[in-house]
């Protein structure tokens, strides 16, 4: 059944559009059924487009890899998800399924990205907001899902590759490194006394040198084993 | 007031480092001159101050105790090889 004019101009991505725009989004929509459990979309799959629900309740929610999970959203009739890869050019965020049998509308990520391409100043400010979601998405997930030791982990390899390729890099007291992983100093120092046991790291005086980085690359990577007793 | 051992880019590619002490910062608490494992922290004019750079370990101890934040002992964050 085709979507109403109504029904999309109810929605706050498409109220304030001229009515060619509207139709023009009314034509490309696709409108999608789910059952119970069904996956709508997969995180780390391509970005098909925005979704909008017509109908039913769609879970929204980051995995780890050992499959636990941390759910972002309840997405209800007239809430949309799926919104950031449609405008950074990432893949999907999060993944997402029906708590119930459910109806969703699909605008495909070429139609939603038309409806500001004539204000590449909006579509800008778009992607900065939309890239520092899924920036929020990410240290969500690693909050929920990472041991300190693992946050270390990240920490550590990110800056000191960044500082291989010669991007200027703060040096950072342990109290700075706790704040960066939502954390306090005291972990941190046992999270780093446990990396140095483990030969992936050398503090030497006011250097902390990266010796094994696919020992860290391992605690990225493998989230719940890093986790400390 | 800030003091450290030596500045730049040559302090932080040697390996003798001591803490950054903002003197403005010290409230004169002394946790520092008791913790330090060494004994190198005194008080000099009711401030902070490392007496012996030489022998600072860099083990990071006065900065987990100082109250106010005056004592800082950043790390630079490197890749290399293990040291052997």
């Amino acid at each position: 059944m085709a979507v109403s004019t109504d029904f999309l101009r109810s929605l706050p991505y498409l109220a304030n559009l001229a009515a060619d725009d509207v139709e023009r989004v009314r034509r490309d929509i696709l409108e999608l059924s789910f059952d119970k459990d069904e996956f709508v979309l997969l995180e780390g799959e391509p970005c098909r487009g925005l979704y909008v629900v017509k109908s039913g309740r769609i879970r929204i929610f980051k995995s780890s890899p050992e499959g636990r999970e941390h759910v972002l959203l309840v997405a209800g009739a007239g809430e949309s998800f799926n919104d950031v890869p449609v405008f950074d050019d990432g893949p999907n965020p999060a993944s997402g399924t029906a708590l119930e049998p459910s109806v969703v509308y699909l605008i495909p990520k070429k139609t939603a990205l038309a409806l500001v391409a004539d204000c590449p100043a909006a579509l800008g400010i778009i992607r900065v907001f939309a890239a520092r979601l899924r920036r929020l998405a990410t240290v969500v997930s690693d909050l929920s899902f990472r041991s300190v030791v693992s946050r270390i982990a990240k920490l550590l390899l990110e800056m000191a590759v960044a500082e291989q390729a010669g991007t200027p890099i703060p040096r950072l007291t342990q109290d700075e490194m706790a704040a960066r992983v939502g954390s306090v100093r005291d972990v941190v120092g046992r999270a780093l006394r446990t990396l140095e046991k483990a030969g992936a790291i050398e503090i030497r005086g006011q250097r902390l040198v990266v010796t094994q980085p696919q020992k860290l690359l391992m605690l990225v990577e493998d989230y719940d084993k890093s986790r400390m007793p | 007031m800030v003091m450290k051992a030596s500045g730049g880019e040559h302090r932080a590619r040697c390996c003798v480092a001591i803490p950054e002490i903002d003197t403005s910062k010290c409230i004169s608490c002394g946790n520092c001159v008791e913790e330090c494992p060494v004994g190198i922290v005194t008080l000099v004019d009711g401030k902070a101050v490392i007496t012996n750079p030489e022998a600072c370990s860099y083990c990071t101890e006065c900065e987990s105790f100082c109250p106010s934040a005056a004592i800082r002992c950043p790390i630079e964050i490197v890749l290399g090889a293990p040291e052997s």
